[in-house]
């Protein structure tokens, strides 16, 4: 069950895509333990008299309230807004129901604040699309209380589906700013100080709502830097003597302003604030330059940038909801919590078995090990990026960086794990360069979610097979010790490696695998 | 505009449907469905049904009927 829905109204079409099951109307006394996320989807009741009407919007804070208490700790539940969308009684002047609506949207966003599992979606974003008369459609209000117009299931599903991704798309950190013709208009070193187009009438306004548009960014915690060639003694001196100009020195966090190129700017700004590429998005008004950017450093979120300032606003706008909102969610994290719960059923099964292979045996593990390809590539770049613990050397690699190995007759590996509980998918990577007789294990690591069932010593024992098989003689291998990578030291020796140089920070073995015997243990399913 | 009907039956009731079917024999025509399905025909056929008519259509049968009769 993806979700359970907490309603007031039948809104079962709106999320037929998803494997949903729903309260009873204004139900809160069964709430589904197992479902992966719960729904608050609350609509304006149907009534004639405001105060009534109003008087119900509170109480549902109290309902929500008590429901919040209730569910699974640690689980999403996410939050529609009210609004006040029938308006049925408008000949009254009071502000019964919009006070109410204030409160519940209020209190929902406060909430928020408190319960970091709880995501507010501003349903307005959705509905002021429509006119009233399109945001019901009586009959089917009156034979069914369907209070949302079922003609709006397909958009509302599309928009619906847009917010989860934004709720679990991971935010960017980092936003990186060319300066001429992209926060401001014309070319510095050409027009000069008083010549750019900053402040005044168009396009100087556009651009000046862009950088306080971009301040307000930086206001709530995204890292600004700038990337730019220019001379940084001009653009000093525009910072200090053109007050057109919003952002200034002090609010970026670093400068690359100089004439080298921007894809080596890029890195060491990623070196420089400690953050990764892929949590940079880089604005550049230069194809050329996104262009550079997009194919040497992927993992940079390189944006089209408008051809003009007009469209800045929307394309503000953007780029704000894409990577900034404030959700910092990922996906990760969802199926993390779906794995955390797998692993409590996993641990609950522990006692009853006799001894740790029992207990292997019976998760019914399927490895899947098998050489990278198109689209498994990503995958297995991000996995050397992001592995710390079970990393034998912490060597962190690019697509581009894997494909070039390929292309130079090195073997890559990937292991995907399931088990009767789920799928954790690609979780191992081993990167193997071939010289002649002799294999270079250059890589080698696991994701530490499949840890603790011995996996790990199951892949290796696969890999070295599989290679004495293709008639490799001698295995090199090596541990470089990392900050995190303590737990893999004695790796190696466990498969009778031996050591042919050891220092504080690197040991080097060799192994004779012509004349080594291995066996692949039965407690998992090879594929 | 029997295929068509039967076809969207199909996909609402996400059960194979044949001339005969009705809300008695089978199993996943429920009130849901039914809304389901008769907003999927309005949108098709481009025609509004009244909340009698909407009640009324009990089986593939008497939905070709009633949809033939609006279209004259």
């Amino acid at each position: 069950m993806e979700f359970f829905i907490f309603r007031n109204m039948t809104i079962e079409r709106f999320f037929s895509k998803y494997k949903a099951s729903f309260s009873g109307y204004e139900d809160i006394s069964f709430i589904d333990p197992d479902a992966e996320r719960y729904i608050w989807f609350y609509l304006s009741p149907i009534k004639t008299n405001n105060k009534v009407i109003a008087a119900e919007i509170r109480n549902y804070i109290d309902l929500l309230k008590l429901t919040i208490s209730r569910i699974p700790s640690g689980k999403t539940l996410i939050i529609f807004t009210i609004n006040d969308i029938y308006s049925i009684n408008t000949i009254t002047g009071d502000n019964d129901i919009k006070e109410a609506v204030k409160y519940y949207n209020s209190t929902l966003y406060e909430l928020a604040l408190e319960h970091n599992n709880i995501k507010v979606l501003d349903f307005e974003n959705f509905l002021s699309r429509y006119s009233s008369t399109e945001l019901i459609d009586w009959k089917y209000y009156f034979i069914s209380q369907m209070a949302l117009n079922p003609r709006l299931s397909s958009p509302f599903q599309d928009w619906f589906k847009e917010q989860i991704n934004s709720i679990e798309l991971k935010r960017k950190k980092c936003l990186i700013l060319d300066l001429d013709s992209t926060l401001w208009g014309g070319i510095l070193g050409e027009d000069g100080i008083e010549g750019i187009q900053i402040g005044g009438d168009y396009p100087g306004n556009a651009f000046l709502m862009f950088q306080q548009q971009i301040e307000e960014l930086g206001k709530q915690g995204v890292i600004l830097a700038v990337c730019s060639k220019n001379n940084i003694e001009d653009v000093r001196q525009a910072w200090s003597l053109n007050d057109s100009i919003v952002l200034k020195e002090n609010h970026f966090a670093a400068l690359k302003i100089n004439w080298g190129n921007k894809s080596d700017n890029i890195k060491s700004l990623a070196q420089e604030l400690n953050i990764g590429l892929d949590s940079m998005v880089f604005l550049d008004d230069n194809p050329s330059e996104r262009e550079l950017i997009k194919t040497v450093i992927p993992e940079v979120e390189v944006p089209d940038f408008p051809t003009q300032p007009y469209m800045l606003p929307v394309f503000f706008k953007s780029i704000a909801e894409k990577y900034f909102s404030i959700y910092n969610l990922t996906s990760e994290d969802l199926s993390k919590t779906k794995q955390y719960k797998e692993n409590a059923l996993r641990n609950s099964l522990k006692s009853t078995f006799t001894d740790m292979n029992d207990y292997i045996r019976s998760l019914e593990i399927e490895l899947t090990i098998e050489e990278v390809n198109n689209i498994t590539i990503v995958r297995a770049a991000q996995m050397t990026q992001k592995t710390n613990q079970f990393n034998l050397t912490t060597q962190r690699y690019t697509d581009t960086d894997l494909s070039e190995m390929l292309s130079e007759g090195a073997k890559i590996y990937t292991l995907s794990v399931k088990d009767k509980f789920g799928d954790s998918g690609i979780t191992g990577l081993c990167i193997c360069k071939l010289k002649g007789e002799t294999v270079d294990i250059d890589s080698f690591l696991l994701s530490c979610r499949i840890l603790g069932k011995g996996i790990e010593d199951a892949f290796m024992n696969w890999i070295l097979k599989e290679l004495k098989q293709l008639n490799f003689k001698t295995i090199h291998s090596k541990f470089i010790s990392s900050a995190k990578n303590i737990q893999v030291k004695e790796f190696y020796e466990r498969f009778g490696f031996e050591i042919i140089s050891e220092s504080e920070s690197v040991k080097l073995y060799n192994l004779d695998l012509e004349n080594k015997i291995i066996n692949l243990s039965d407690n998992y399913n090879y594929k | 505009m029997k295929r068509k009907i039967k076809e969207i039956a199909a996909q609402v009731f996400e059960t194979q449907v044949n001339d005969d079917t009705n809300q008695d024999n089978c199993e996943n025509w429920d009130s849901l469905r039914h809304l389901n399905f008769i907003i999927e025909l309005e949108t098709e056929f481009d025609v509004s049904f009244e909340p009698e008519e909407i009640a009324a259509m009990t089986s593939l049968s008497i939905v070709e009927s009633m949809i033939q009769q609006k279209r004259q």
